[in-house]
Parts: C-alpha cells; sequence; structure tokens
C-alpha cells in the first residue's frame, strides 16, 4: 500500500514537472533576441566569424536593449557531429529566441527536423538550399550569388592578362586558371561566373581548368597551379577551400597573380600579398543584419529561397587601399562599371544555381569556347 | 600538350610530387622488413609537417628544425613500437589511432601555438632551401631539371641509397630481415627481435618525419589542415609493390610521381573528365601493381617448372 502511495505520488510529480517544462516560455517584450549555432568554431577567418562579426555590429549599431545574441561554438570534427542537432534542439526548446540562426550544408538534416517539430520557431539558414518540400514556413534561407562576384574577378583576370602595365604578366596570351576543389553546383556557379565575366572583356579568353579532387591537398593545389602558370597563365582564382592556398603559393614562386576567396587572402597571408590583387567574399555578415532588420518590421520572407549578390551586398570584391595599389586605374574603373551593371541589372550573371541555372551542356560549352590551345 | 610534358618543369613536378612519398616508402620498407606494418605513416607525415613548420620557426634554421622534427618523428615510431612489442596491442589499431590523433592534434596545437585553426600563415618557419649545382646548371634542359631542386628531393635519393646499403651490408640490417623474416628462427641465434623490431619502427618513424617536414617546408611553405591527404597510405602501398626494397620503392615512387605530374598536364589540356584524370595516379600504379605480381608468379612457375 505504502508502494503505491509512492508511486502515485511519484507519477503525480512527474506529470507535473513535464507540465511545467513544456509549458513553452514566450519570449518577452525585451529585446530581439537571436541565437547563431556554429557547426564549427569562430576564427575561421570566413563564414562563421563573418557571421559573428555581422551580428556584433548590428548589436553596436541597435544597442542591448533592440537586439542581443548568444553564439554557440558545436565544433566541426566528427566527434562533435553527434551534438548538433541536440544544440540546435535546446535551443528551439528553450523558446526565448526570436530566430536560431544556422548555416552550411551540414546542417541541412538536423534543420529540416527541427523546423518541423518546432513550427512556432523562427530559423534563418545560410550557404545551402533548404528543401521547402516538407514545410519550412517558418526557415527564410539565404544563399549567395557567388557567379556575380566571380563575374568581376573573371573581368579583373581577363583585363590583367593582357596587360603590359602589370610587371608579373607575359601580355602575349590570353590565358587565365581556375582552381576548383571538387565539381559541385557551388563550384560550377563560381566558374559560371569567372567564364563569363573574362568572355565579356576579352573573347579570346582561354581558361586552364584543374580540380584537385579534395578541399584539403594543399601540396597538389600548388603542383596543379604550377603546370597552369608555367603553361601560360599569368593569373589564376583559387576555390578550393585549403587546397586552394597551394594556387597562391604557386603564384609567389612563378611570380604570378591568384585572386582570393572566401576571405581576405591579402591579409591573411601577407608573405603572397603582392600576389594577391583581391578576394572574392560571401558576406555572411550582411546577409544576417538584413534578414534581422527585416525580421524586426514583419517583412522578411519566411518559407522561402533568397539569392543575395552584389545589390545586396551578400557577395563583394575587397576594394581596399591593396586592391587600388595592385590594379591599374582602367581595369578598376571596368569592374566598377561591370559591378554597376550587375547592380543596375543590365547586365545578368548566368548561374548554376536555382530556376534560372544553365544546363551542364551550356557550361560544357563554355569551356570548350574557352579551351587552352 | 608535348611541350608541356617536354618542359623542364614537368620533370620538377616529378621530382616534387615523388619526394614526401619516396621517404615514407623508405619507412614503410624498413618497418615491413622487420615484419611490422608502419601504417602510423600518413599520421607521422602530418605531425612533422606540423612541427617543421613550427620548430623550424622557433630555432630561425631549416636544419635545427628538421632535426628536431626527426627526432620527434622516431619518438612517434617509439611509441607505435611500445604499444605493439610491450602492450600487445593490434598494430593496425595503434596506427589508426596515431592517425586520428594527428588529424586533431595537429590542429590543436597550431591552434595553440599560433592561435589559427587552418594554415600556419602567421608562422615565421624556414622552409629547405633548394639547392643549385654548380656548372650542372649551365647544361642546358638537364640542368634545369636538376638545378634549383629542394636539398630534401636530393636527400630522399641519398636516402635509398644509404638504406639499400643498410639493409643489405650491415648486420644490423641483416638482422632486421631475418626478424622479418622468421622470428623464431632469429631469436634461436641470438637475436633479440622486440630490440630489432624497436630500432626498425624508429629508423621508420624518422625517415617519414622527412617527408612531413618537406610537405610543409619545401612543397609548401606552410602548414595547411590535413595536408597529407593520404600519401602515407600511397606510401604504404608502393612500398609493398617495390617488394619492400629501397630500389623498388624508388621506381613505384617515380612512377606514382610521373603519373600525378601527367595527370596534372591532363587537367590543363581538359581531355577528359577530371574525375577519371584524378585516377590516373593510382590506376597506374595499380596496373603496375598487377604486372609485377603477375611477373612474379610466372617466374616461380618457371622456376619450379610447371
Amino acid at each position: 500500500m505504502k508502494k503505491k502511495v509512492l508511486a502515485i505520488a511519484l507519477s503525480a510529480a512527474m506529470a507535473l514537472s513535464l507540465g511545467v517544462v513544456s509549458l513553452p516560455v514566450m519570449a518577452e517584450d525585451g529585446p530581439y533576441k537571436a541565437a547563431l549555432l556554429l557547426n564549427g568554431t569562430l576564427g575561421d577567418k570566413s563564414f562563421f566569424d563573418s557571421a559573428n562579426a555581422g551580428l556584433t555590429a548590428l548589436k553596436e549599431e541597435l544597442g542591448e536593449d533592440v537586439f542581443d545574441f548568444k553564439v554557440e561554438q558545436m565544433g566541426a570534427t566528427s566527434a562533435d557531429e553527434a551534438k548538433w542537432e541536440p544544440t540546435l534542439y535546446d535551443y528551439c526548446d528553450d523558446g526565448s529566441y526570436d530566430v536560431i540562426i544556422v548555416g552550411t550544408w551540414q546542417m541541412l538534416d538536423a534543420l529540416t527536423k527541427a523546423s518541423q517539430d518546432y513550427p512556432d520557431q523562427k530559423f534563418i539558414y545560410f550557404d545551402e538550399a533548404f528543401d521547402y518540400s516538407a514545410g519550412g514556413e517558418n526557415v527564410y534561407n539565404v544563399m549567395y550569388k557567388q557567379n556575380e562576384v566571380s563575374y568581376l574577378v573573371g573581368a579583373a583576370a581577363a583585363m590583367m592578362t593582357t596587360c603590359a602595365d602589370l610587371e608579373k604578366v607575359n601580355p602575349d596570351d590570353h590565358v587565365i586558371g581556375f582552381l576548383g576543389g571538387m565539381e559541385n553546383s557551388v563550384i560550377k556557379d563560381f566558374l559560371t561566373g569567372y567564364i563569363s565575366g573574362a568572355q565579356a572583356v576579352d573573347p579570346e579568353i582561354q581558361i586552364a581548368l584543374a580540380y584537385v579532387g579534395n578541399f584539403y591537398d594543399s601540396a597538389a593545389g600548388k603542383d596543379l597551379a604550377l603546370t597552369q602558370y608555367n603553361n601560360g597563365a599569368d593569373v589564376g582564382y583559387n576555390v578550393a577551400g585549403s587546397a586552394g592556398l597551394g594556387q597562391i603559393e604557386a603564384a609567389g614562386d612563378a611570380d604570378k597573380y591568384a585572386f582570393g576567396v572566401d576571405s581576405d587572402q591579402a591579409a591573411l597571408l601577407p608573405d603572397y600579398a603582392a600576389n594577391i590583387p583581391t578576394s572574392a567574399l560571401k558576406n555572411v555578415g550582411n546577409s544576417l543584419i538584413r534578414a534581422i532588420k527585416l525580421d524586426m518590421e514583419g517583412g522578411l520572407g519566411y518559407g522561402a529561397l533568397e539569392y543575395l549578390g552584389l545589390a545586396e551586398e551578400g557577395v563583394e570584391l575587397v576594394e581596399d587601399a591593396h586592391y587600388e595599389e595592385m590594379l591599374p586605374q582602367e581595369i578598376r574603373d571596368k569592374v566598377e562599371e561591370l559591378k554597376q551593371q550587375i547592380i543596375s541589372g543590365e547586365v545578368v550573371v548566368p548561374t548554376f544555381l536555382g530556376e534560372n541555372a544553365i544546363s551542364q551542356e551550356d557550361l560544357d560549352a563554355m569551356l570548350d569556347a574557352t579551351k587552352v590551345q | 600538350m608535348w611541350k608541356a610534358i617536354l618542359s623542364p618543369d614537368f620533370f620538377g613536378t616529378i621530382l616534387r610530387a615523388t619526394t614526401p612519398i619516396l621517404f615514407a616508402t623508405l619507412a614503410s620498407c624498413v618497418a615491413s622488413k622487420s615484419g611490422i606494418t608502419n601504417m602510423a605513416l600518413e599520421g607521422i607525415l602530418l605531425f612533422s609537417a606540423l612541427f617543421g613548420v613550427i620548430f623550424s620557426s622557433i630555432t630561425h634554421s631549416w636544419l635545427l628544425g628538421l632535426i628536431i622534427t626527426v627526432v620527434i618523428g622516431g619518438l612517434i615510431g617509439l611509441i607505435l613500437a611500445f604499444f605493439v612489442l610491450n602492450l600487445k596491442t593490434d598494430e593496425i589499431l595503434a596506427a589508426i589511432a596515431i592517425n586520428l590523433t594527428a588529424t586533431g592534434g595537429t590542429v590543436l596545437l597550431l591552434l595553440a601555438f599560433s592561435g589559427d585553426r587552418g594554415v600556419s600563415s602567421s608562422i615565421r618557419s624556414v622552409s629547405a632551401p633548394s639547392l643549385t649545382i654548380p656548372l650542372i646548371d649551365k647544361i642546358p634542359f638537364i640542368g634545369q631539371v636538376l638545378s634549383g631542386q629542394n636539398i630534401l628531393t636530393w636527400l630522399s635519393l641519398v636516402a635509398v641509397i644509404v638504406m639499400h646499403l643498410f639493409l643489405y651490408k650491415t648486420p644490423l640490417g641483416l638482422s632486421i630481415r631475418a626478424v622479418g623474416e622468421n622470428k623464431n628462427a632469429a631469436e634461436s641465434v641470438g637475436i633479440s627481435s622486440r630490440r630489432i623490431q624497436y630500432i626498425a619502427l624508429v629508423i621508420s618513424g624518422c625517415l617519414a618525419a622527412f617527408g612531413g617536414f618537406f610537405l610543409s617546408g619545401g612543397y609548401m611553405n606552410m602548414f595547411t589542415k590535413d595536408m597529407s591527404s593520404g600519401r602515407g597510405f600511397i606510401a604504404l602501398a608502393a612500398a609493398s609493390m617495390g617488394g619492400n626494397t629501397p630500389i623498388g620503392g624508388l621506381l613505384v615512387s617515380l612512377l606514382f610521381g610521373l603519373a600525378s605530374a601527367l595527370a596534372n598536364v591532363m587537367q590543363l589540356m581538359s581531355v577528359m573528365p577530371y574525375e577519371i584524370i584524378l585516377m590516373v595516379p593510382y590506376l597506374t600504379t595499380l596496373i603496375g601493381l598487377g604486372v609485377y605480381y603477375y611477373a612474379q608468379k610466372k617466374k616461380k612457375e618457371r622456376l619450379s617448372g610447371k
């Protein structure tokens, strides 16, 4: 009998506690709160740092009473992977955050589940396409038009390789290089923009194209890039993660040029700054500031994917003093002109992503037309 | 295409691509000769690539950096030997543990040392210099191929000869081969197999460390995350294909280097989809392995009179 009473009491206590916990904690009339969950750590000098810098800038601009955020660094190793989804669920359970921000393709599965289990929680998802076929009315998805910024890089590279004023260039041929990590649709989007930009300023341009096969073999990347430089390319563009650093070293050894990507590589690698005219960036920070400001006004397009390009400052070319020093006025003027044309919509850069994507056959035709002779 | 292949740069690429694999191949040879498969080469390469950058920057000297790196490489070999020989751990499992530790451990150490997670660009490391050979560098073409190669590339070729002499002309080399051939027979004539295998694994670790140092201080001039990229495993295959002899290992490594350089040129000319081109080095090696063992089999059959 005693046992029975105890059991009932315990069950009651349990039920009660469950009820208390499961009561959603409603967001109070405090500041707009965001949680930034990184499936990695700060210090990547790329996406995650950019996201953190954007939110920090927004907090400074609006003040702590209006906007506040928390960063959770979940780590990137395979051992950390197991806690990405539970951490996301913890933050959903908490319920006090107006929006939870996650990014990259690795978080797609976890986010898809969480967005279905917590339909009232809002999410921002960056740099990978969310699959809206199974719902996701509470997810705002932002992607970046890397093709637009690559268009500018391609145009600049094509002008550089025939520019007699640049000391590291042999102006006789029309070859420029591209080093990719692996052939996937995002890399192909980079490539599509790069070729289009190069062709826009020089119809005779030839592209030396190579893929490393992974994103980490920097030594192999260096050899591939050296092969390009030794066979006529004067300028390269690396989109190969840390394997791409091999191209920058190759540019240093061969005394040529290489464009950076994802972070300001001229600043990151001061030894090779003289070989890096500028870098193409995806500005995650800017895109988050934009999204949150829109959300505060109630105008953020949840349930849909949005591509941000040069016009929305979702992508950009680093245009600092180093860039001005490296490239002659006429090249920079032309790049600026092309940029304004893209922003105004006068020029539409072909893309490999989204609804208006060109087909693989179109890309193959472009590659054929620009093959190294 | 021929213009690109018949350039001195092409041969330079072959030698560059061969060097780290050759060191690791020799490392694998000596371990295998003593009867232990050193599968930790991949991890030792990666650790050494990082330590090379760190210690050459601390000592401001590539030579001191190299010496310290090689000593540490030997220590890793010693640790592997301790696990395998004293604690009776499975040699493959112990090696996998070292390789996994290297993947995470190098990033941790890099972070602790420089605050960066992927690249050692903020560390002022000193790379091994290139060697310009007087007179020879005046010869057209050959001079351009031979001169200006990294000093470690030359050292790797010297190491082949040294290891050949060591294994086949010295008492210690004989003991290593005896232990690898038949442990009990060696023990019966008073050779301590444990001591010999310890020595072999330490030498193996040292040799691999040369290769790792070259990756970040010769091939590249910085450490990047996971930069060994499977070269340790390729070396295991190359050594076994070369019959675990230094000369055989050299030939297979050169074949792999040649195929890699060829693959680079094929990508430049975009003769076929890059996925197929990326297989060229491995495919070449695999076909070579098949041909070699077929020839071996035929030879055996001939000798046994079938």
